[in-house]
């Protein structure tokens, strides 16, 4: 039976400080000292934790970005097995996607942190966070949605000679409880609007179902199912209705391009939109969720031959591929794409591309199959990146650049150029928010 | 602003000279227009006229020698003339109609200046030819086409004359030049490809935002016959470097590979690291010859199994280098190699 998720929204379109928290007609109040009591139990290897916010309109940088929350709370849920808000991150890893949740709309709870660089954290090429900038105007501006919310900035300072494992796992939770704290003060409260999630499948329509495979690399790479890393995941099913509640958390910091933070896998823009034709165009049968970088031939070939299977299983006719990643990733999405269409599945992908600065240089993309030949481009990651200066910098006052060649520090506010999008958060466009795409000449 | 001013290039057919029997002609100039000149003209509702129109056959533009001594002669015509633009055909899939006004394109724009303009059929083989030299207007197969492609050969001769920037090559019914630019789309993404994935399903025509590249398959190399006679090399993606990473190599779209020299006795964590940014490299930097196997290599050599291997290793990063790159660094490391009589190498990716 399908679930039927209903989502309160209540827009905040004001923030401002008080004695205590409260939410009330669009003003939401926060009490700092109060959050950080709420945090508190979970923030045992941070030693400062501060906040700013960053309003629409300003002409800012936000830097040193982590993961970004949507803060949600479970009004309503099935009593003996209903999952809650990000099950598994604060709460038991139950089923979540039925009932009521209530949601902060126009409004981002945020992590920054400027985590060590030294050995004992960075330990390798990959693994160690890499400068996340969000620029709120000009044209960079459309990677993300946080220009235009309300964000509530937590800063966090860590403790020295910890763990990236403590400091990954202190920071999402202290954020997570301070997300939930906030969303929780519109209980009882009516929403400014409400809407329904349910896929019952309609009758005479084509089955479609969302292929999403995100990164999990190992800490500071990691993507979460219900609570824990996908490391050794094989494909599983979703409900599209487990993703709008949570059950899918970010926790990719090495590729801020690649980032699709928690708040995105909550408001999967492919989830939405297969949503907004679900009924009318199609049948929505769910999310084959599984992991990129699948680490050897046998795996990649394995995980594309179940993708497959399973969206045959749903009998569907149509499939979205969308993956977290660069080329290993890739290489995983075009083997479902070959693998679906091999089946009779009709299937389009999205993907960033290359070409160097002007699309002329090299290929276009890292890997292909002369059956993927539906590609919506998510825009170039080789074109210069030249971000104006900024009246603000949030998150902290100096870039961090360049650690394998000794490290850059440029101020935070000023105009910088940047070879690629790499430091660009969710510049590679995986999850298909933005509207920025490369048009051909 | 005044009545814009064009100046037309066509053939002996177009010019009503006659059919392939006329091909021979020489140069032929007609005051105003001539052909589908003056078809244009009718589009352009009196805010551009074809002020010069020059014609010559087919054969005679294509031979070097007669083109090279008309030469000048055109540029001066076209100079008199005082033109906004230039438009030459449109030649359809006619192979040396094409050819003819990529040249005549590519001489008035490289030497004048002048906006250029023309129209072909995608697989004109001129196409290739004069791609990036100057606009070519995406037109029918045929001159049976002619009432299709005119207005969008004229709405570009347009634009190019008023000096106003294209759109993308989509929406003005050009040929892409193979430039792209990010630029923010009416719709997102997940819209998109929702859009295109349905259309799929529905047998519903749809185009793809990237172009499927041409599959290039690369065959592999012959087995070797007898590695007891052979040299071996070691080179790897994985990105190991001495500490300090002394050649810049950068840890995703390298744009350069090092090449070190191994000594057993400095061959170690103290001394090397990985610097690639795409893989998990703790194992790596705990012990180099995880990646680069130098002493399993010595062995096979003291075993005889291979000839001997090189003391020495190439290294770079394989993460985010476009394909072209790579290529370029691949070929640069084959020949140094061969250079130093290495013929077949261990090759460790990650």
């Amino acid at each position: 039976m399908a679930m039927r998720l209903t989502r309160r929204y209540y827009p905040v379109t004001e923030l401002k400080e008080g004695a205590a928290c409260a939410y009330e007609a669009g003003v939401l109040t926060v009490n700092y000292d109060e959050l950080k009591e709420v945090a508190k139990p979970y923030g045992k290897n941070i030693e400062k934790l501060w906040f700013e916010v960053c309003r629409p309109n300003e002409n800012a940088r936000i830097i040193h970005v982590l993961d970004t929350i949507q803060p949600m709370y479970k009004a309503e849920a099935p009593q003996d097995w209903g999952g809650k808000e990000y099950p598994g991150i604060l709460n038991h890893p139950h089923t979540a996607g039925n009932g009521v949740t209530n949601l902060l709309e126009g409004f981002a709870v945020m992590e920054c942190a400027a985590l060590p660089w030294d050995e004992s954290n960075a330990s390798s090429g990959l693994l160690y966070p890499r400068e996340a900038i969000i620029q709120t105007k000009g044209f960079y501006k459309h990677y993300t949605p946080f220009a235009d919310t309300i964000n509530l900035i937590c800063n966090f300072e860590v403790m020295a000679d910890k763990s990236s494992e403590e400091y990954d796992n202190d920071i999402r939770k202290s954020a997570m409880a301070i997300a939930q704290h906030l969303a929780k003060l519109t209980a009882e409260q009516e929403p400014a609007r409400e809407e329904v999630f349910d896929n019952t499948p309609v009758e005479g329509l084509p089955n479609v179902a969302l292929v999403w495979m995100c990164q999990n690399q190992g800490v500071y790479a990691n993507t979460l199912l219900y609570g824990l890393p996908i490391y050794d995941i094989v494909p599983t099913l979703l409900e599209p209705n487990e993703m709008l509640d949570g059950a899918v958390v970010g926790g990719n910091y090495v590729w801020p391009t690649y980032k699709i933070p928690s708040y995105i896998h909550a408001n999967g823009p492919n989830i939405l939109e297969l949503y907004r034709r679900h009924g009318v165009d199609l049948n929505f049968k769910g999310v084959i969720f599984a992991r990129s970088h699948q680490p050897s031939n046998w795996h990649k070939d394995r995980c594309g031959q179940l993708i497959a299977k399973i969206a045959a299983q749903l009998d569907c006719q149509g499939l979205i591929m969308q993956w977290e990643g660069g080329g290993n990733a890739a290489i995983d999405g075009m083997l479902v794409v070959q693998n679906a269409e091999r089946r009779g599945i009709s299937s389009a992908l999205l993907t960033f591309e290359f070409g160097g600065k002007d699309g002329t240089e090299g290929q276009l993309l890292v890997d292909d199959v002369p059956e993927a030949d539906a590609v919506v481009s998510t825009g170039s990651w080789e074109r210069v990146v030249h971000l104006e200066a900024v009246d603000v910098a949030y998150g902290g006052p100096v870039l961090r650049l360049e650690k394998e060649r000794g490290g850059l520090f440029p101020d935070a506010r000023e105009a910088i150029d940047f070879e690629t999008n790499v430091h660009m958060y969710m510049g590679g466009n995986q999850s298909g928010y933005s509207r920025i795409t490369a048009h051909a000449y | 602003m005044g009545t814009l001013k064009a100046l037309c290039y066509i053939n002996q057919f177009f010019a009503g000279l006659g059919g392939e029997e006329m091909a021979h002609e020489g140069l032929h100039v007609y005051e105003g227009a001539k052909g589908p000149g003056i078809g244009m003209e009718g589009l352009w509702k009196g805010e551009m006229k074809v002020v010069r129109t020059l014609a010559c056959g087919d054969n005679f533009f294509n031979l070097e020698q007669n083109y090279e001594a008309i030469k000048d002669q055109l540029l001066e015509l076209v100079k008199e003339a005082e033109p906004d633009v230039i438009i030459a055909g449109p030649a359809f899939n006619a192979g040396r109609y094409g050819v003819a006004c990529g040249k005549f394109c590519e001489l008035v724009s490289d030497t004048l200046g002048i906006p250029t303009v023309t129209g072909m059929f995608p697989t004109n083989p001129a196409v290739g030819m004069y791609l990036r030299k100057t606009l070519i207007a995406d037109c029918a197969e045929t001159a049976a086409g002619m009432r299709t492609s005119l207005p969008m050969l004229a709405a570009l001769a347009l634009k190019l004359a008023k000096r106003e920037p294209l759109a993308p090559a989509n929406v003005d019914k050009y040929l892409p030049t193979g430039l792209r630019t990010n630029e923010v789309d009416d719709n997102s993404a997940a819209y998109r490809v929702v859009d295109m994935m349905l259309k799929k399903v529905q047998h519903k025509p749809f185009v793809t935002e990237v172009p499927l590249r041409k599959e290039e398959l690369i065959p592999a190399a012959p087995p070797i016959q007898d590695a007891s006679k052979i040299k071996f090399g070691l080179i790897t993606m994985g990105g190991l470097v001495p500490k300090g990473n002394p050649d810049k190599i950068k840890m995703y779209a390298a744009e350069s590979y090092g090449t070190y020299a191994i000594d057993l006795s400095t061959f170690n964590k103290e001394h090397y690291e990985s610097v690639h940014g795409g893989y998990d490299t703790t194992a790596v930097n705990a012990d180099p010859q995880r990646l680069i196997p130098y002493t399993a290599a010595l062995n096979l050599q003291k075993r005889g199994l291979i000839g001997s291997v090189a003391p020495y290793f190439l290294s770079t990063c394989g993460i985010g280098t476009n394909v072209g790159m790579g290529k370029k660094l691949g070929a640069a490391m084959a020949q140094q190699i061969k250079a130093d009589g290495i013929e077949a190498v261990f090759l460790t990716s990650t």
